[in-house]
């Protein structure tokens, strides 16, 4: 948190614009799951088969300068140098994100080494049921769970990773939010899903007023053992108590064929060097504020958390907002509960029908 | 984003329920009429947009497999470039838009015909009929 806000209020006040937080560093699109909900691993072959070498991992991160990298993919721990891009990013004293689905962490976990730096992002879609019908492999809950477990028991930081889409149940969330606190991870992630246009389904993909809700019934009467390794912020915006413009620059993605233009999410071109794309992005183009229909339904954490966090850093009524988010606020909201109740009522006969 | 495409209103995107998902354009095996400068703007746009490999004649006659990842429109076909990988060859290609003939899309689409609706189906097919494990796998990639 130091390093975030001292780095925040640097760039600040050296009068810069636009500057990024994490970059997402993606060294291979190639996957050991099939996710209905994932646009980003449809490639042919040979594209599946290229992956960035640990060289060109180091010069995209000092490029880009950001005090975060995260690392999804596809799967990292398919990438044959994963450990050494970690260590290299550690050793830079980057705080590392290794996004993963964990089918390979308990395999793996011994070619790491633990570190403050270190965080193993454990994708991990709600309970046991849901998270296998999302990721679309029965069993890979509990190859999860014993991956969590395991890396846990070993001394590393562990945070799940959950994306939302229409027909989530809110109360076997917050279930699930019980069950990951247990475990022992540090905190929780989440966010809904982005309709990716090159995802399978594309029929469950919320718009902001239904992942308002969704987030308002399972955010709110929170308990205090539940711990979210995100800024408080963006959480209240997800439940609908703010409003932000997208920093699309906030989160930038390289990955093989260069710096993605003009997110994380959206694919319209790439650009030689970080530079380049600050330089000639048209960032007028893209956020809800543009009217873009691609950017119509998104709340996603990679364009709406930097928002969250700039402001955190960045102004003493934010400031005072993360501190007052941080420190007990359980967020008390009878309409919520009763939200909750309307949506167990809907989905306890529903069940096998609207899991997704 | 293209300039013809209807952008939304405040109001709209706020009170969104459901985004609409994408309606996937069939491609796999088109072969663009190329009339004239527009004709391969258009075709090429979609190559890039096309998650699959696509085989371009060159006006040299050669010809060239590839998955273009980028196009860079400039104000004339000469200054115009795409830029693609090929089965063979690690490194990122570029080509002007100038020296490009033909275009087909004969790699298969990779974004096409995985349905979430199918997934539930064949799911609780496989679970009626008592199998364990049950999981959809990534395509091979040899």
């Amino acid at each position: 948190m130091w390093t975030v806000a001292t780095y925040v209020l640097k760039k600040k006040l050296g009068g810069n614009q636009r500057y990024p937080l994490v970059l997402m560093l993606e060294p291979l699109f190639r996957c050991n799951l099939a996710c209905a909900g994932c646009g980003k691993i449809q490639y042919p072959p040979h594209i599946l088969k290229k992956a960035l070498t640990p060289e060109q991992c180091f010069a995209a991160v000092e490029e880009c300068g950001a005090p975060m990298v995260s690392l999804p993919g596809g799967e990292p721990l398919l990438h044959p140098q994963i450990v050494e891009i970690v260590n290299g990013l550690v050793a830079r004293k980057k705080y590392v994100y290794l996004c993963t689905n964990a089918l390979l962490l308990t395999k793996r976990l011994g070619e790491f080494t633990p570190s403050k730096y270190l965080t193993f992002s454990v994708h991990l879609d709600g309970q046991r049921e849901h998270h296998d019908m999302s990721v679309c492999k029965e069993g890979g809950y509990d190859i999860a769970i014993e991956g969590i477990k395991a890396a846990v028991q070993a001394g590393f930081r562990v945070t799940t990773n959950a994306t939302f889409f229409d027909g989530t149940d809110p109360t076997s969330v917050r279930g699930f939010f019980d069950e990951v606190m247990d475990m022992g991870v540090e905190g929780i992630v989440l966010s809904p899903g982005y309709s990716y246009d090159k995802a399978p389904d594309q029929n469950h993909f919320m718009g902001r007023a239904r992942s308002r809700r969704l987030f308002r019934a399972i955010l709110s009467n929170r308990k205090k053992s539940w711990k979210f390794n995100m800024s408080p912020l963006f959480l209240e915006f997800l439940m609908g108590k703010r409003n932000y413009e997208c920093t699309p620059w906030g989160s930038p993605c390289y990955n093989i064929f260069g710096w993605q233009r003009p997110c994380y999410l959206l694919q319209e071109g790439y650009a030689e060097t970080f530079q380049e794309l600050l330089d000639t992005t048209k960032w007028e183009d893209y956020g809800v504020a543009s009217g873009n229909p691609k950017c119509a339904n998104c709340m996603v954490s990679c364009g709406y958390e930097p928002s969250a966090v700039m402001e955190g850093f960045g102004s003493v009524k934010g400031f005072l907002g993360m501190v007052r988010g941080t420190f007990n606020k359980t967020y008390p909201d009878q309409q919520a509960q009763a939200m909750l109740d309307e949506a167990a009522h809907k989905h306890a006969p529903e069940l096998e029908e609207t899991s997704v | 984003m293209t300039a013809e495409a209807a952008r939304f209103t405040r109001e709209q995107i706020e009170t969104l329920e459901l985004a609409p998902g994408t309606k996937h354009e069939k491609l796999e095996g088109w072969v663009p009429e190329i009339a004239g400068e527009n004709d391969l703007r258009d075709a090429l746009e979609k190559a890039f947009d096309y998650r699959g490999d696509v085989t371009l004649t060159l006006k040299s006659g050669e010809r060239v497999e590839a998955y273009v990842f980028n196009r860079l429109p400039g104000a004339t076909l000469a200054a115009s470039f795409v830029e693609y990988f090929t089965p063979s060859a690690p490194e990122k290609r570029r080509l002007s838009y100038a020296d490009i003939a033909r275009l087909e899309f004969t790699g298969k689409d990779r974004a096409a015909g995985k349905q979430w609706e199918d997934w539930i189906r064949k799911y609780k097919e496989r679970k009626a009929a008592g199998e364990k494990g049950i999981a959809l796998t990534p395509e091979a990639l040899d």
